[in-house]
């Protein structure tokens, strides 16, 4: 090391320390504690010792139906997010970009103004949408002349998934839409024109030329898209009610939030609670691995 | 080259300077260190659009004033946030001073968990509390918090006593006369009984709670399954499960009360759309239509089919919620000393005949308290209610955790036909089990 460079060194961790410092306290500290939580029986709010019991949480949650009704519901919600949200995003942005139709900046704005309001406000919102004789269940009365029609689909744990998409698309597709055109506006006009001239159609303009181009765009989407699924709480839990819809729409981070906070007949709540988190972020990796691999592989 | 080393030096001694005052200003307003003053933290229930948190809010500042010596420092928060910061509060060591709390398996479990429970009965003055109000709450008589009021009656059926004049219809007397109002509510066009089916927790505290006791004929049939003394596969459960069903089919309840919320249910009744509504006493300050307010009755339910004798008429209660010290609050006597002042004034007979008006609260536990003649109709109800109905066991006082969920999301599930009464009494006994 140069003698400038150890003469730099305080101002180096003068500058680079309290950010270090709050990193440490705040991201790696909880990381490290859920970990050894996992695999002990301590329950912080009793207090008393920490007992090493192995992967008994682990096996426990693998045990648990519940778990994977949680576990399937949130790959509904990465799966949305991935194939619904991101290609509708890119299309709407295409279109938006190639000023395929009027008032775009209108369109551009009405997409991406849900992406302004609170999650929970939308998740309310939509909870408004779909209650008895909500707006949706009225439409449905005058529509089938039925006045006890009812929008019931939150009922049941094989439909609850698909006005929860619905809204998902709704609320996140603006931000994807936002992304993509942003560098769409980046890429240079004469490609497209010179595509244009050797005849390529407008599909072939869009699957030839700017997907491949935005190859990077589209990855750090879906990482982002992929994250967010496995984490996102607050919309599913605001847009259910406590009981029979909450459990059917129950995805992993409200199955560890009941777990951990509510289930007062489990004494290792928090060590169960700290495994259900763990595997959520493991999945989380394993899935951007997947997605960083297959971008790779197909150069995309 | 110079004056950037300077710089760098300068813009990290400035941000180092920034991080430890920051911190130190922190640690110091938490400590209340230099104010000279008793610091008490607080952990209070409301937020500020009820009329709950907006009171908390005014009675912490005139508390101030009057007492400058002390410091309310609290943290206010309503619902599912209150209970998850409890959690997260004792988890991290960060106990409160005093906090509002209960003494039952949904709102005294957490305090019971990280043992911050207190008895308050050498420290309460009982000449101004009356101890006859505040039921024991520990297995030797301990007292963990002052009741906000008498005890909180969770089944109550709403009538609408001017829409059911309008209709030709009297209030009901047996399971029986409910069913014979179905017709003539369907053909204006409104339910019978509106309820927020959609709310889990609904079906226990406000429907099942009462249900099982009637039908049982055993008022503690609850705090005894959850002993082990009555198994929840027991005919009387069983049947008291199938009763939902049946209120369904007889068109009492709709199918689509499972879809319909708290704020929704309230609003149904509130504008004419139900004969009734079964919900808990607190609601009654929340009709908002004083029309409806002024003309409803408040009732227990009337006899149901199958119901002994001896159960007629009850309605399901249980402790009221209140403020109480923990145990870390406890242990400091300036602090302890502090809070308890506040309680009382908290307490005070003004504080309390407004939260009576409000419709918060059934009857106060202030000794020698004389009830004002002028009440709201609804709140003379409640009370009249409160004073002529033998209480029962309310579910999620005595079943928490994944077996009281299962329950409540299994009630859903039979009103949706979605499972069968046997079905779901047999989860629920396998949960308490295990």
């Amino acid at each position: 090391m140069k003698k400038r460079d150890i003469m730099a060194l305080p101002a180096f961790f003068a500058l680079v320390g309290p950010a270090l410092i709050i990193y440490l306290f705040i991201i790696a500290y909880p990381i490290v504690y859920s970990v050894a939580l996992s695999f002990s029986d301590f329950n912080p709010n009793r207090g008393g010792s920490w007992n090493f019991v192995g992967l008994l949480q682990y096996k426990t949650m693998f045990s648990d139906p519940n778990f994977w009704h949680a576990l399937k519901n949130n790959l509904i919600v990465v799966a949305v997010s991935v194939f619904g949200q991101i290609p509708i995003g890119f299309v709407l942005a295409y279109i938006l970009y190639r000023k395929l139709v009027k008032a775009a900046n209108f369109f551009q704005t009405a997409v991406f103004l849900p992406h302004f309001l609170s999650t929970i406000v939308i998740g309310i919102l939509w909870r408004r949408m779909f209650e008895a004789d909500g707006p949706i269940s009225r439409l449905m009365q005058i529509t089938s002349g039925d006045p006890s029609a009812q929008f019931d689909l939150m009922l049941y744990s094989d439909t609850v998934m698909y006005p929860i998409a619905f809204a998902l698309i709704w609320i996140y597709t603006g931000l994807y839409m936002i992304i993509f055109l942003a560098n769409l506006q980046k890429i240079n006009d004469n490609l497209i024109e010179a595509a244009k001239i050797d005849g390529a159609s407008e599909p072939q303009v869009f699957f030839k030329v700017i997907v491949p181009m935005l190859s990077g765009t589209i990855l750090v989407s879906v990482i982002l898209a992929i994250a967010g699924s496995l984490r996102g709480f607050d919309l599913i839990f605001s847009i259910t009610t406590q009981g029979l819809q909450r459990t059917n729409a129950m995805v992993l981070p409200i199955f560890m939030y009941q777990t951990a906070f509510q289930n007062y007949s489990n004494e290792m709540r928090f060590a169960y609670g700290a495994a259900i988190s763990n595997v959520i972020v493991l999945i989380s990796l394993i899935l951007i691995a997947i997605s960083k691999l297959m971008s790779r592989k197909t150069d995309v | 080259m110079k004056h950037s080393k300077m710089r760098i030096a300068l813009i990290a001694v400035a941000m180092l300077v920034f991080f430890v005052s920051t911190v130190g200003a922190q640690a110091a307003s938490e400590s209340g260190a230099g104010a000279g003053k008793v610091v008490v933290k607080a952990m209070a229930y409301g937020d500020n659009s009820n009329q709950e948190g907006v009171n908390w809010v005014r009675i912490v500042d005139a508390f101030e004033k009057a007492n400058p010596g002390i410091d309310i420092d609290y943290e206010m928060l309503y619902d599912e946030a209150y209970h998850q910061k409890v959690v997260a509060r004792l988890a991290a060591g960060d106990v409160p001073d005093f906090a509002y709390m209960g003494a039952d398996a949904r709102w005294g479990a957490p305090w019971k968990e990280a043992s911050q429970q207190y008895d308050h009965r050498d420290l309460v003055d009982w000449n101004y509390f009356d101890q006859s109000l505040i039921p024991p709450m520990g297995p030797n008589g301990e007292i963990y918090e002052i009741p906000l009021g008498t005890s909180n009656i969770t089944t109550v059926l709403f009538m609408n006593e001017k829409l059911m004049k309008s209709l030709g219809l009297s209030a009901p007397k047996t399971y029986e006369d409910l069913v014979a109002m179905v017709p003539v509510a369907r053909a204006k066009g409104i339910d019978v009984i509106t309820i927020d089916g959609a709310d889990g927790w609904a079906w226990g505290s406000c429907v099942m709670s009462t249900v099982i006791a009637r039908i049982s004929g055993d008022p503690n049939w609850m705090s005894k399954a959850v002993a082990g003394e009555y198994k929840f596969t027991d005919k009387a459960f069983v049947d008291s499960l199938a009763f939902l069903q049946k209120m369904v089919k007889d068109g009492v309840i709709t199918s689509k009360s499972v879809l319909v919320d708290y704020g929704a249910n309230i609003s149904n009744y509130s504008n004419g759309k139900a004969l009734f509504m079964a919900q808990g006493q607190w609601v009654a300050g929340g009709i908002e239509n004083p029309e409806v307010a002024n003309n409803t009755v408040m009732m227990a339910w009337p006899k149901l089919p199958g119901e002994p004798a001896d159960a007629a008429g009850s309605v399901a209660a249980a402790i009221q919620v209140g403020y109480g010290l923990t145990k870390s609050g406890a242990s400091n006597p300036t602090v302890r000393d502090a809070a308890l002042k506040f309680i009382e004034y908290f307490y005070s007979e003004p504080e309390t005949t407004q939260r009576l008006r409000d419709g918060a609260i059934v009857a106060p536990v202030l000794k020698g308290y004389q009830v004002p003649s002028d009440l709201p109709s609804i709140v003379k109800q409640k009370v009249a209610l409160a004073q002529r109905a033998p209480n029962t066991d309310v579910i999620d006082a005595f079943l928490s955790g994944d077996a009281n969920d299962a329950l409540n999301t299994g009630m859903q599930k039979i009103v949706s036909g979605q499972s069968t009464p046997a079905q779901i009494a047999a989860l629920v006994e396998s949960l308490v089990k295990r």
